[in-house]
């Protein structure tokens, strides 16, 4: 049977918040069915007393007095829930602790337990995140917007917006970030070091950092922008304030630029901003052609290559194996969860004079129809599994590594192809147990191509690279240390006889 | 023990009324301690001493106190007088070089229409970001379903519209037969419960649209009603209104809604209390949307 408790504190004065948080915490212990902290005054005595929890206790506090009611199913667990309230209305800070981990329902009911964040990290339905963004930017919030399918213009006017106020807006569809080592979206663990990233690509991103850690130096920032910030429409706000802000880094030594090719009109924008800064930069615009750079800037044509100048060496150390013929077929099928992987391997495909054709081509390769439309494919084909046709209401591969079993099994049956080209993803954000994933699946075909896949991620990365690299040989799968030598091993494979583009 | 003095607090600004209460009263007590400001108490009266991010107001001291907040000042005795305000007998706030510090004037309102409209674009905002422990979120019409609602909205509801009733004949010029305050008084939770807020909100908004009458009305009204009704910290700041000393925070909030500025009035509402400053916003909009609809056409809008 429910019982009843009030408890007066005399002249007890408690921040509002501090109130709130007490009756929260009190109202959502077991057992404690309703439960208010609320001033002495008549008018709250009424609430308390709508609300079944006014007590004869309480009948002589005052409008300066503290009232404690609650309503619970037991006398014990009434009782407990009072000593906690005691206890946290003499040691309110007691409090700090907890809310630190608590949900909030807005962001400024965030931002009030959390005062000092200085980020928002936006993941909500596209339709929704321009206004959250602009909540963001009012609280004076840099914003990451994980968020996609918001329109060009709102994200041109947020950017504008943001830079008014000195703040970043990284994204729409902004995947990955680092900043000052900590990890935000799909991120990898890597060490701290003197190289500052700016991506318009998530797992562009990925795996430059994982290259640069895997040769054995580390990052400043990795800064997202979304793939959309160099277009005219936006004009390279957050790109430009990223090179401000790497550039006025004392421990960013080095700094990286990832994109797809940018509107000419941007692209000098930014590089004009490059060539004003004392610092060496490496530009990797893939898919771009006769960029003309400032002095102090390389270009790199692959991701790997970007990795490459920026650690001054090889950044991966594969020794390419000599892979045996192909036992069928003369195409290669890539199967892409990173977005930026397909455009870099079919970049190699296009330098190698290969015909190639994708759901996203880059210049020089061939678009195919959407999956359902049934076309024969008789190129080689790289398909982003993490396009909006594959994941429209599913998953991300990189969640859901299911998403890429169907097409998969297609081409697993299909006897003109002879390699299926595959990355998997690894840190923060990702499937727990991608390898396994692919091994369980691949286990259940007995002819099968040859299997060829690079491994973004870092041993330090929650899934372990080198346990995954492990699972993957164990079933077969070729592991190269990038997805640039993954490809070009595959290409290696097909030999010279094959019909160039 | 600290030695007389160990510490002295320079006061940089002061608010009009706490600068006369520190020429008026001799003794006080540290009646409260937050984490960024404490409160003294003489009699019935309050004045608040705050760091900077409080912000300024008519009954705040500010300085830099911070590190007070350590030295368990609650229920120390202080002495008022020379310029100085002494806690125990170690601690000393200079208010030597403060600048007093009053509420700027009201900007010029626009059109009721422009009024209008901002009104039903803080609505929408406040049932999206309003806490869920005040009243804005009930006030501006989109709180829970009847059957749903808190103790709070089911006792606010009607006191609210009694006050909009008396409000609308207040400002037609009529005979209000109601009291206008009957119920919100003490109302809701918080340091300063959301009834006590509300009006607070209300005072604002009639004094920035020029409403003089309908200030002192309703001024009258509050003061007349609140032994008894509400904590005498949360009075403090109710008379403080009903005088026209509004916070800077607060003066803020109401001239981005005059300009038309939602964004900006919520981010300063949002910055006040938990749920304070919302529930001002709940008493804002109201005011403005009885006068607006009531005064269309005064000459007390250009």
């Amino acid at each position: 049977m429910s019982v009843i408790l009030n408890e007066v504190r005399r002249a007890t004065y408690l921040d509002s918040i501090v109130l709130m948080r007490i009756s929260r915490q009190i109202a959502a212990l077991p057992g404690i069915e309703e439960a208010g902290l609320i001033i002495g005054t008549p008018a709250n005595k009424e609430i308390l007393r709508d609300a079944g929890i006014l007590g004869p206790e309480s009948d002589g506090a005052e409008p300066s007095d503290l009232i404690l009611a609650l309503r619970a199913s037991d006398a014990l667990a009434g009782e407990a829930a009072l000593a906690e309230a005691r206890r946290l209305i003499d040691h309110p800070s007691a409090l700090g602790a907890a809310a630190a981990v608590e949900s909030s329902r807005t962001m400024r009911a965030a931002i009030k337990r959390l005062p000092a964040a200085n980020l928002a990290l936006i993941s909500v339905p596209g339709d929704f995140a321009v206004a959250e963004a602009h909540k963001a930017l009012e609280l004076g919030l840099h914003a990451m917007i994980f968020s996609d399918n918001v329109p060009l213009d709102d994200e041109a006017a947020l950017k504008r917006k943001a830079r008014e106020r000195g703040l970043f807006v990284m994204g729409p569809d902004c995947g990955t970030a680092i900043i000052g080592g900590v990890p935000l979206g799909f991120a990898n663990v890597v060490p701290q070091g003197d190289i500052g990233i700016i991506g318009a690509s998530g797992t562009g991103i990925q795996e430059v950092s994982c290259l640069i850690a895997r040769a054995g130096r580390g990052i400043t920032h990795a800064l997202g922008t979304g793939g959309r910030d160099l277009k005219a429409e936006v004009g390279a706000i957050t790109t430009l304030m990223a090179i401000d802000a790497l550039d006025a880094d004392d421990r960013t030594r080095h700094i990286v630029l990832i994109s797809k090719p940018p509107a000419e009109s941007v692209a000098r924008l930014v590089l004009d901003r490059v060539a004003k800064s004392a610092k060496p930069f490496t530009i990797c615009f893939l898919g771009a052609s006769d960029v003309a750079l400032p002095a102090n800037a390389r270009a790199a044509a692959t991701l790997k290559a970007t990795a490459d100048i920026v650690v001054g060496g090889s950044a991966a150390s594969w020794a390419q194996q000599p892979l045996p013929g192909l036992g069928r077929g003369g195409l290669v099928r890539g199967l892409f969860a990173g977005g930026t992987l397909c455009s870099e391997a079919q970049i190699i495909f296009r330098q190698a004079g290969l015909a190639v054709m994708s759901n996203v081509p880059v210049p020089g390769a061939s678009a195919i129809g959407r999956a359902q439309d049934g076309q024969v494919l008789t190129d080689h084909v790289m398909i982003d599994l993490g396009d909006d046709e594959f994941t429209r209401g599913r998953p991300h591969p990189m969640f859901e590594p299911g998403v890429r079993d169907g097409p998969l099994a297609e081409a697993l049956a299909d006897p003109g192809v002879g390699i299926i080209l595959l990355d998997i993803v690894l840190g923060y954000g990702g499937h727990p147990d991608p390898a396994g994933h692919l091994a369980a699946f691949l286990g259940r075909w007995e002819h099968r191509p040859l299997i060829v896949a690079s491994v973004t991620g870092t041993d330090a990365d929650p899934q372990p690279r080198n346990a995954q690299v492990e699972t993957l040989a164990a079933a077969g799968v070729i592991v190269a240390d990038s997805n640039a030598e993954a490809t070009e091993a595959a290409i290696a494979a097909l030999g010279p006889s094959l019909d160039r583009a | 023990m600290l030695d007389r003095a160990d510490v002295v607090v320079p006061i940089l600004r002061s608010g009009v009324l706490a600068q006369d209460f520190c020429r008026r009263r001799a003794r006080a007590t540290v009646e409260a301690v937050f984490e960024r400001s404490f409160y003294l108490r003489a009699g019935d009266e309050f004045i608040c001493v705050g760091e900077p991010d409080i912000g300024n107001g008519p009954l705040t001291l500010i300085g830099h106190p911070g590190p007070l907040a350590d030295l368990d000042l609650a229920g120390r005795p202080v002495a008022l007088g020379g310029g100085h305000i002494l806690i125990g007998n170690s601690i000393r706030l200079s208010l030597d070089r403060s600048e007093a510090w009053r509420s700027p004037p009201w900007p010029v309102c626009p059109s009721p229409s422009r009024l209008i409209e901002t009104c039903s674009a803080l609505a929408r905002r406040a049932a999206i970001d309003a806490p869920e422990e005040g009243l804005a979120r009930h006030v501006c019409g989109i709180g829970e379903a009847s059957t749903h609602q808190r103790p709070l909205a089911r006792i606010a509801g009607p006191r609210v519209a009694t006050f909009e009733r008396w409000l609308f004949a207040v400002l037609a010029r009529g005979r209000p037969s109601e009291d206008a305050i009957q119920g919100l008084l003490g109302l809701g939770p918080g340091l300063t419960p959301s009834g006590d807020d509300f009006l607070v909100g209300a005072l604002a908004l009639l004094d920035c649209v020029g409403e003089r009458d309908a200030h002192a009305a309703l001024g009258r009204a509050i003061t007349a009603a609140l032994r008894g009704a509400t904590s005498a910290l949360s009075a403090c700041f109710l008379r403080a209104a009903a005088a026209g000393h509004v916070g800077e925070t607060l003066h803020r909030a109401v001239s981005s809604i005059i300009a038309g500025d939602v964004g900006a009035a919520i981010a300063a509402v949002d910055t006040i209390g938990h749920s304070s400053g919302w529930d001002m916003m709940a008493g804002i909009t109201t005011t403005l949307r009885v006068a607006a609809s009531t005064r269309s056409s005064s000459s007390a809008y250009v």
